[in-house]
This record gives structure tokens, C-alpha cells and sequence, in this order.
């Protein structure tokens, strides 16, 4: 999994690329998340547009960012979840639980 | 090679189409899902489907490692996908662990599993293949997609 992760306006601006799935995957980005969370950054972007598959460590993983943020006035906003990635998250439920956007500018810009 | 199976109650021989067995690591799911996906891509299945089985095998087999052989890679686990004559697609993964009772699994969708970090594996497979069966004290996941 190739992260890279920057920071605008504020907001933590997290790009993934690869396969959300339990493994290297999961274990890069829950590395990620925690040293952004133990930074106390708890707005955060989440690019997906370049994720093609994500599983069921992956959705756990994101809705637990999304409690820990949301615990502490933040948020997890979602960028460019592909069709199957959408379609994923709704069948368990928890696509009604983030915000998604078609770009970064307008996900960090939400936060504003 | 032939396999006679009755599998879910109309019998039929079956075509084998891939079968692998693996050490119990993250590490070889991908090896599993990504054989399992060229043999659809070749196959001539439709993306969609392809992702929808792909999905449905990585989480049984993620489920195989991590429950089935306690993430312990002296361990194996097997997977086996077959095709029945009307062209549906038959995967099996089996591991040696204590098995489980798939029908005790909680609902991921109730409001107070939403923010679970787990127990979402055997939902989405059951969503996302046609017909999904645990056998031998659920130590093995059948799974037809038409």
C-alpha cells in the first residue's frame, strides 16, 4: 500500500493507492492513523480514487478512525471511493456513516 | 480433471478449475484472490462478478487464517474453485481450525455493531455470492456465484 499523507488548511489529507485489505495493506494505513491521531490531527481526508478493493479489516479500520475522530470534534471525510468500493461499504451498512466527495479541495474545504 | 459434487442439493459434475493450498498469512491471501481473479479474467466473467467473487474469497480466506489457524503459518488452508456444466462458479476454502457456529454471528448492520472493528466477513460474503454454505462445523465455506 503506497500512503502518502499532507497536511491542508488544517486538515490531514491521507492518499492510499493499492488494496485495503487485511495484511500490508490494513497494517500501513492503521500505522498511518495512529501516528495522525497521536499528532491530535482529527480531520482527515481519505483518498480512495486510487484503492480498488477494500475489505472487512479495511471498513473496520476506517469506521474506527471515524468514531475516534468523531469523539473528538473531527471527522473522516471520504474522496473518489470507486463504484465497487461504494457498493461495498453500503452492504454493511456503514456508507451513510461518512461524507464523500468527488475531489480533495472540496473535502478539506467542508471542514472550513 | 472431473469431480463429482453434489453441492448445493442439484449434484452435477464439476470442472476444476484452480485448487491451492497455502500457509496461513495475510501474505498468501493475495496470492489465492489474485489466481482466483485471472482464472475469472480468462474465463471471460464479467468485472463486476470478478470483484464480487474476489472480494467474497478474500474475506473467506482472511476469516480461514485469522479464526480457522489463529494467524499460525505452519498452518494451511485450502482453497478450490470449481465450475458446474451451466457455467456457475463453485469455491470452497476449508482450514483445520476448531470451526464456529456461523449462525451466532451478530448483525453488522444493528446500530451498535456500526463502529465494530470486525464481524463484517461473513455478512458481506453472503451478500455478495449467490448461495453461501459452512460444512464441517463451519471449518469449511462453500460458496456458488451464478
Amino acid at each position: 500500500m503506497d500512503i502518502n499523507v499532507r497536511k491542508r488548511s488544517q486538515v490531514q489529507l491521507i492518499q492510499l493507492r493499492g488494496q485495503l485489505r487485511l495484511g500490508q495493506g490494513v497494517d500501513d494505513f492503521r500505522q498511518t492513523t495512529e501516528e495522525v491521531l497521536g499528532n491530535g490531527d482529527t480531520r482527515i481526508v481519505v483518498n480512495l480514487s486510487e484503492v480498488s478493493m477494500i475489505d472487512s479489516s479495511g471498513i473496520g479500520l476506517l469506521v474506527r478512525l471515524l468514531a475516534s475522530t468523531k469523539k473528538q470534534g473531527g471527522n473522516v471525510k471520504l474522496v473518489q471511493p470507486s463504484k465497487f468500493a461504494v457498493q461495498t461499504l453500503r452492504l454493511v451498512g456503514v456508507l451513510n456513516l461518512f461524507e464523500i466527495f468527488d475531489n480533495d479541495d472540496a473535502a478539506v474545504e467542508s471542514f472550513v | 480433471m472431473q469431480a463429482d459434487f453434489s453441492g448445493n442439493g442439484e449434484g452435477g459434475a464439476l470442472s476444476e478449475l484452480l485448487e491451492l493450498s497455502v500457509p496461513a498469512e495475510p501474505e498468501a491471501i493475495v496470492k489465492v484472490v489474485d489466481a482466483i481473479s485471472e482464472t475469472l479474467a480468462r474465463l471471460e466473467v464479467p468485472e463486476q462478478k470478478r470483484l464480487e467473487v474476489a472480494l467474497a474469497v478474500q474475506e473467506a480466506l482472511a476469516n480461514a487464517v485469522v479464526h480457522g489457524c489463529g494467524n499460525d503459518p505452519s498452518k494451511r488452508v485450502h482453497c478450490r474453485m470449481q465450475s458446474d456444466p451451466g457455467g456457475r462458479i463453485v469455491i470452497t476454502v476449508t482450514d483445520p481450525g476448531p470451526g464456529f457456529r456461523p449462525e451466532l454471528l451478530s448483525d453488522p448492520k444493528r446500530r451498535e455493531n456500526l463502529y465494530a472493528s470486525h464481524g463484517r466477513g461473513v455478512y458481506l460474503i453472503r451478500q455478495l455470492m449467490d448461495e453461501v454454505k459452512f460444512e464441517r462445523n463451519g471449518n469449511e465455506i462453500r460458496m456458488w456465484k451464478y
